[in-house]
């Protein structure tokens, strides 16, 4: 659009992220203006499933996660063989879902991002009834091809929309072997809606 | 017969545990009628809980009797009491299942023995894919043979498989994987290639006609530093090992260090990053070690580069958008062999020019073949689409490797038919 940016035309097709069968399609419209971000986006969808069936199965996963008898702590998920523990699953999905939040933030005309990894996982029990996580996740971005380490905190409690917070820090300003060592510092400001800590 | 029943009895008494902890296996030779009956009653006892692994047969031949620890003392006094000699052939069954235990992991991440035993459907190590190769070539002599081509920046090895029904110098089929190290699906549908190359090469039409007029050149693990690197400290690394001056960090971007738009836009100039270029083309070993082999073969019709994760067919450009000549051949080869691909297992790729389809990308490998005048210039990025990514679960494996053979084949298929 002359004088005012890219304005593209999407239609596409979900799938559950557990196991592949379709989950709906969406016709939107992104908007990247040559002098503001983020871009303008407009979407509808129609789900395979409705609200009651998706209701059930967050319950589902909520009541999982609540009845685990100790704090969920995990590393390399999946693991660098693409496997995933069984026990970390619900924990995994929470990670895809709340980076997805990160990525849609990050994204711009000419970077996109995948989940690579979850590098590490560790739960905070709650008094009230809220779920809540610690994840280091990797994102893979193209088309840099870097792998971009995120601190994530996330809250959930279903019916409501998941909270995230986050601060990426680049792997790769002159690293040396082995674990990466942010340029960041921990105690940096967190991104992301809702309340603050 | 009374002391028997004692025996038993004082065996009930001290009744067993469910491990072999303190175990025996007792060897007796009965030389004599009597010694052998003794023997024979032996079974008769339950609460002994003996257990025959060579039971008895006749005189002169070895009983070996497995004797749970709370009846080893009552049942030694029992044998020396009746005069029956004996020996301890083990003297810790736990120990030894221990051990065996031990060897039996170990042995899990050591050797193939054969080709006919290699997992395909697991991740390996850098050893194994070697002793892989040795073993193929080993078992089929005729056909296969392995080349080195150059050697590695922490001086790896650089092995290449040739297949060859004959002849000499003849148009040859290159087949690369690996060359980014942590895209480990690649390296690991190589090693199926291989086996199954060996496997179809006379059973298999398409194939058998492929070798009857051409060589295959495969080489498997093009980035063995990587690869090392990303099974001891990082899996997620994608470059070379090389050191690079001024900077502490490491490492090129083989894909971006060929000599075709080098160093121009789509590669990066930052030593840091992950798409590097390096300080001039072919810096890196494992790219020149390819070069000079392309030139000094002279003779390769089709060569194709594989990567992971996408599910893309591509064909040059990568640096231009200027289309290549051939662009409109290129493009119908690639729709039949991402067809043949999708036919079995129905997977979904697309296809284009490097450059139209994903990024500009500069000094990338087929951009370069390409201009050598290797018309049929081709790169994979094989499953997933971002799902697992790089972390592809190795149960995907086979199925990866089946689909894209089938075309693999097309793309040969038709470059011998345009020789």
């Amino acid at each position: 659009i002359p004088d005012s940016g890219h304005k593209y035309y999407l239609q596409f097709t979900t799938e559950d992220y557990k196991n592949g069968e379709n989950a709906g399609s969406c016709l939107a419209t992104v908007l990247y203006r040559r002098t503001k971000f983020p871009p303008v986006v407009n979407i509808k969808c129609m789900h395979t499933k409705d609200q009651k069936q998706i209701q059930e199965e967050d319950n589902r996963l909520y009541q999982k996660i609540r009845h685990q008898t100790k704090p969920i702590i995990g590393n390399n998920i999946p693991d660098s063989y693409g496997h995933i523990e069984p026990a970390l699953e619900p924990a995994w999905a929470l990670a895809v879902a709340g980076s997805s939040y990160i990525m849609w933030e990050k994204s711009t005309e000419s970077l996109g991002y995948f989940l690579a990894q979850v590098k590490s996982v560790k739960q905070w029990i709650r008094k009230d009834d809220f779920i809540e996580f610690d994840y280091t996740v990797l994102l893979h971005e193209i088309p840099t091809q870097e792998i971009i380490s995120c601190h994530m905190r996330l809250t959930w409690l279903p019916g409501h929309p998941l909270k995230v917070k986050y601060f990426c820090a680049s792997e790769n300003q002159g690293l040396e072997d082995g674990s990466g060592m942010e340029s960041g510092s921990a105690a940096g400001i967190l991104h992301g809606k809702g309340a603050n800590f | 017969m009374r002391g028997l029943v004692l025996l038993a009895a004082l065996v009930a008494a001290a009744a067993g545990t469910e491990t072999f902890v303190g175990h025996q296996v007792l060897r007796i030779i009965p030389t004599s009628d009597e010694e052998l009956q003794k023997v024979q009653e032996l079974q008769d006892l339950e609460e002994l809980q003996l257990d025959f692994w060579l039971a008895p047969r006749g005189l002169g031949h070895p009983v070996d009797v497995r004797v749970p620890f709370p009846s080893l003392q009552p049942l030694k006094a029992h044998l020396e009491a009746n005069g029956v000699t004996y020996s301890i052939m083990i003297e810790d069954v736990q120990e030894l299942l221990d051990q065996e235990q031990m060897e039996m992991l170990r042995g899990r991440r050591q050797m193939p023995v054969t080709t006919n035993t290699f997992n395909y459907a697991s991740y390996h190590t850098l050893d194994e894919i070697y002793t892989f190769m040795d073993l193929l070539v080993a078992e089929n002599p005729n056909l296969v043979s392995k080349l080195e081509i150059g050697r590695s920046t922490e001086n790896r090895p650089l092995y290449v498989l040739k297949f060859s029904k004959g002849g000499t110098n003849r148009p040859a089929v290159w087949i690369d994987t690996g060359i980014h190290s942590r895209e480990w699906v690649t390296q690991a549908s190589g090693v199926w290639f291989a086996k199954q190359i060996v496997l179809d090469h006379e059973n298999d039409e398409g194939l058998a006609s492929v070798l009857d007029k051409m060589d295959i050149f495969l080489e498997i693990v093009t980035n063995p530093d990587g690869f090392a690197f990303t099974q001891t400290q990082n899996r997620m690394w994608r470059k070379t090992r090389s050191k690079q001056s001024g900077s502490a960090c490491i490492g090129v971007d083989p894909n971006r260090n060929w000599d075709a738009g080098f160093g121009g836009s789509g590669a990066s100039g930052n030593p840091c990053s992950e798409t590097y270029h390096g300080p001039y083309a072919n810096s890196e070993p494992e790219v020149k070690a390819i070069v000079d082999f392309v030139k000094n073969h002279g003779n390769i019709k089709a060569f194709v580069s594989i990567h992971s994760y996408s599910q893309l067919l591509l064909y040059p450009y990568g640096y231009t958008r200027t289309p290549v000549p051939d662009q409109k051949e290129l493009h119908e080869v690639s729709a039949k062999a991402v067809a043949a691909l999708s036919s079995l297992y129905g997977t979904n790729y697309k296809y284009g020019s490097i450059i139209t389809t994903i990024y500009q990308a500069s000094g990338g490998t087929i951009d370069w073949t390409y201009n050598q005048g290797i018309k049929y210039s081709f790169t994979f990025e094989l499953r997933d689409t971002g799902r697992y990514g790089f972390l592809l679960p190795a149960k995907q494996i086979v199925p990866t490797a089946q689909e894209t053979w089938l075309a693999l084949k097309v793309i040969m298929l038709h470059a011998r038919d345009h020789l």
